[in-house]
């Protein structure tokens, strides 16, 4: 038997730290001092009645939130949810360094699959997202990518989940307008999963909602994160801050106001319902000075995100990270470059959930063929995060001697045994200057679109295992929206 | 007989060394012909192998295990082959030429050669050109497979060539050459009859110039 070691580590991921335990303590205490002295607006008068009744201090529609409040709602975090797919598989473990990767939320256009130019999102196009994302094996949650132009105003929110969750069983990230809007994804929600009991047991999706940089929680976010966190649905509640225009240009400031903006909602959330799941995090980019654009393929991300990330796991909170994204128009080297640092950095700083994976033109325009590549990318960065595994069996003495010097392992059952842990493109190139020149010479760019192409004209889907009733009853939360809204208006 | 046959071919297609050399030689023990054991049994195996490996759905070291199989059926069969038929299975002789210890890229090039079939003589490495101008003569291969890793060893095969033509047998054999540094341009300009750039292309090109 093999001498047993004792207290050895087999297999360590690495791991990006930018922050030391003295830092991350300095920056938990100056968010701390900003929710108690500065404080955070927060436009609804019916969480403003509960952090009251809290001891917080209210002064208009400022809240400022006493330290102890803080740390009692850290203490009332769940340690761990799982979030399910629809058929009541486990898919998501919202755990510490466990990394998820997926694009992001409600883009101004989408890039044609066919046409290949930017154009306004339509309805089709949550399909395209979902089923495309469906397929890739790196994608671990869906958003849609799109703010759909050809539907009913107001009701954009309810048709793209709609479409989507019937179209992959990969956990969506959904977003609403309003409290409305976050009702109707739930019984879409409850619907798929087979009941609000069901629904409790095994919640098939999340819901995304945003503060406001810097400290404002408008009045539908923080009703979208009450209604979340009464129906004990998991939820992210996470800035866009901008460095130097609306947090300050400093990467600790960046990070302080930012984790504060999501402070306010997770002390909100465990007030009204203690151990609900609520993840923090969103993009942490700065401002192009020269530009005036929000730029997502800054380096800066990397270290603004990987120390948020560090922050989050500090507090005990899940982190909402960013990565594959670019300032890029269309699909060029600058798209990978961009993406893959960023893509790399959230993996090795292990942010839980990765948005943003398909953000193309500096958040304007959703491109489907950047979430592919990203997903090859994805799959690239899981091998160095996987690290090296040091044990009796990948030492391999025994081999080594039997080869001895000279002669080649490529008859050895070791080797047979573990060469299929090697990594294997499905869209890098490495075939021999003659086999790339017989298979028609192709660059990434057409592997990219041939690979999206053949997901979407000839992967099955999910779509046929969505019973008929089903299917009915989601279409009646359609037409339920689409009356709401000509009822209540937007 | 027919499934013993397709047992071959499964057995090629699972690298399963021993069972596809037994039941060759249970075919030819119930007096099946040689050559139909050869081209239903082993070429149809393995030219699913080949298939799969192109569509990358089979890796090296399994492709090597298929031929593996492939060469211990070949053992049994080529001693009962016509003259015809084992020359459509020939013999390449492989060597690494003087001054290079290199290796792995030729042993794979006659790994997978044994696999379609050829009887694959390999000289190891550091061979002095008359070493090699004589197990031309001695082993009358229809193929030569030169290798160098080395921009300083690469003249060596031009130096082969020239020793062949010395010889009176540069027609005798076929001239395949390979190496990282190796180009068609060189292949060419040291009048080879064949340069491949790896393994697999090099089993296809050693095919074609049998058949030429």
């Amino acid at each position: 038997m093999a001498s047993v070691r004792t207290n050895y580590t087999i297999n360590r991921s690495p791991r990006f730290s930018f922050l030391s335990e003295d830092q991350k303590e300095t920056i938990f205490h100056g968010m701390l001092k900003v929710l108690q002295d500065t404080g955070a607006d927060v436009h609804h008068e019916g969480a403003r009645e509960i952090f009251k009744k809290h001891g917080c201090k209210i002064d208009g529609v400022r809240v400022r939130i006493p330290p102890k409040l803080v740390r009692q709602a850290l203490q009332c975090l769940p340690l761990m949810t799982t979030i399910f797919d629809w058929e009541g598989n486990p898919r998501i473990y919202v755990e510490e360094n466990r990394s998820y990767f997926g694009p992001g939320p409600t883009l101004v256009y989408y890039r044609d699959p066919y046409t290949l130019e930017r154009r306004q999102c339509l309805r089709e196009d949550a399909t395209t997202t979902a089923r495309v994302c469906d397929a890739l094996n790196n994608i671990g949650f869906v958003e849609g990518l799109i703010s759909i132009s050809d539907v009913p105003r107001g009701t954009e929110d309810v048709y793209e989940f709609a479409d989507m969750i019937q179209n992959t069983t990969t956990p969506i990230m959904a977003w609403a307008f309003h409290r409305g809007g976050a009702k109707d994804l739930h019984r879409i929600g409850c619907i798929m999963a087979g009941g609000e009991e069901a629904f409790k047991k095994k919640p098939n999706y999340i819901l995304y909602s945003e503060p406001i940089s810097p400290l404002v929680s408008d009045f539908h976010a923080i009703d979208k994160l009450m209604y979340c966190a009464e129906q004990g649905i998991p939820q992210d509640y996470s800035p866009c801050a901008i460095g130097g225009a609306t947090v300050p240009a400093t990467h600790a400031g960046q990070i302080v106001v930012a984790l504060s903006e999501s402070m306010v909602g997770v002390v909100l959330s465990q007030l009204i319902n203690p151990g609900t799941c609520i993840i923090l995090g969103g993009v942490q980019a700065p401002l192009d000075m020269q530009r005036a654009i929000y730029s997502y393929g800054a380096p800066e991300l990397n270290p603004l995100c990987g120390g948020l990330t560090e922050m989050a796991r500090y507090c005990g909170l899940p982190m909402f990270g960013t990565s594959g994204c670019t300032d890029t128009k269309t699909m060029e080297i600058q798209s990978g470059i961009e993406a893959a640092l960023s893509i790399h950095s959230s993996m090795l700083t292990g942010a839980n959930f990765v948005h943003d994976n398909g953000y193309t033109e500096s958040g304007k325009t959703g491109d489907i063929f950047q979430t592919v590549m990203d997903d090859e990318i994805i799959g690239m960065a899981r091998v160095i995060e996987d690290g090296l595994d040091v044990s009796e069996e990948s030492l391999a003495l025994d081999v080594i001697n039997n080869v001895g010097s000279g002669g080649h392992y490529l008859y050895e059952d070791h080797t047979m045994k573990w060469f299929r842990k090697h990594w294997r493109p499905s869209l890098m190139d490495r075939q021999s200057y003659e086999d790339w020149d017989k298979a028609g010479r192709t660059t990434m760019k057409e592997r990219i679109i041939n690979k999206t192409r053949d997901i979407l004209e000839n992967y099955e889907g999910p779509i046929n295992k969505v019973p008929g009733e089903v299917r009915k009853d989601i279409q009646q939360v359609v037409d339920d929206a689409v009356a709401r809204v000509e009822r209540e208006g937007l | 007989m027919t499934e013993k046959l397709g047992k071959i071919a499964d057995g090629l297609l699972s690298g399963n060394v021993e069972e596809v050399s037994n039941l060759t030689q249970e075919l030819l023990d119930d007096g099946t012909d040689p050559e139909e054991i050869l081209q239903k049994g082993l070429f149809a195996g393995m030219d699913v192998v080949s298939q799969k490996f192109k569509d990358c759905e089979m890796f090296i070291p399994e492709v090597l295990r298929s031929a593996k199989a492939m060469q211990g059926a070949m053992e049994k069969l080529r001693p009962k082959l016509s003259e015809a038929s084992s020359s459509k299975a020939g013999t390449v002789v492989t060597a690494t030429v003087q001054g290079d210890l290199h290796d792995i890229g030729k042993n794979l090039a006659g790994m997978m050669m044994e696999g379609s079939g050829f009887n694959v003589i390999d000289m190891g490495i550091d061979r002095k050109t008359e070493d090699i101008v004589n197990a031309v003569k001695e082993n009358k291969p229809q193929i030569l497979g030169l290798s160098a890793l080395l921009t300083t060893t690469m003249p060596k095969m031009g130096e082969v060539i020239n020793a062949l033509k010395e010889a009176g047998i540069r027609d005798q054999v076929k001239v395949m050459i390979g190496g990282a540094p190796v180009t068609d341009d060189f292949a060419e300009e040291i009048g080879a009859d064949a340069y491949a750039p790896n393994a697999s292309i090099g089993t296809e090109k050693a095919l074609e110039l049998i058949k030429a």
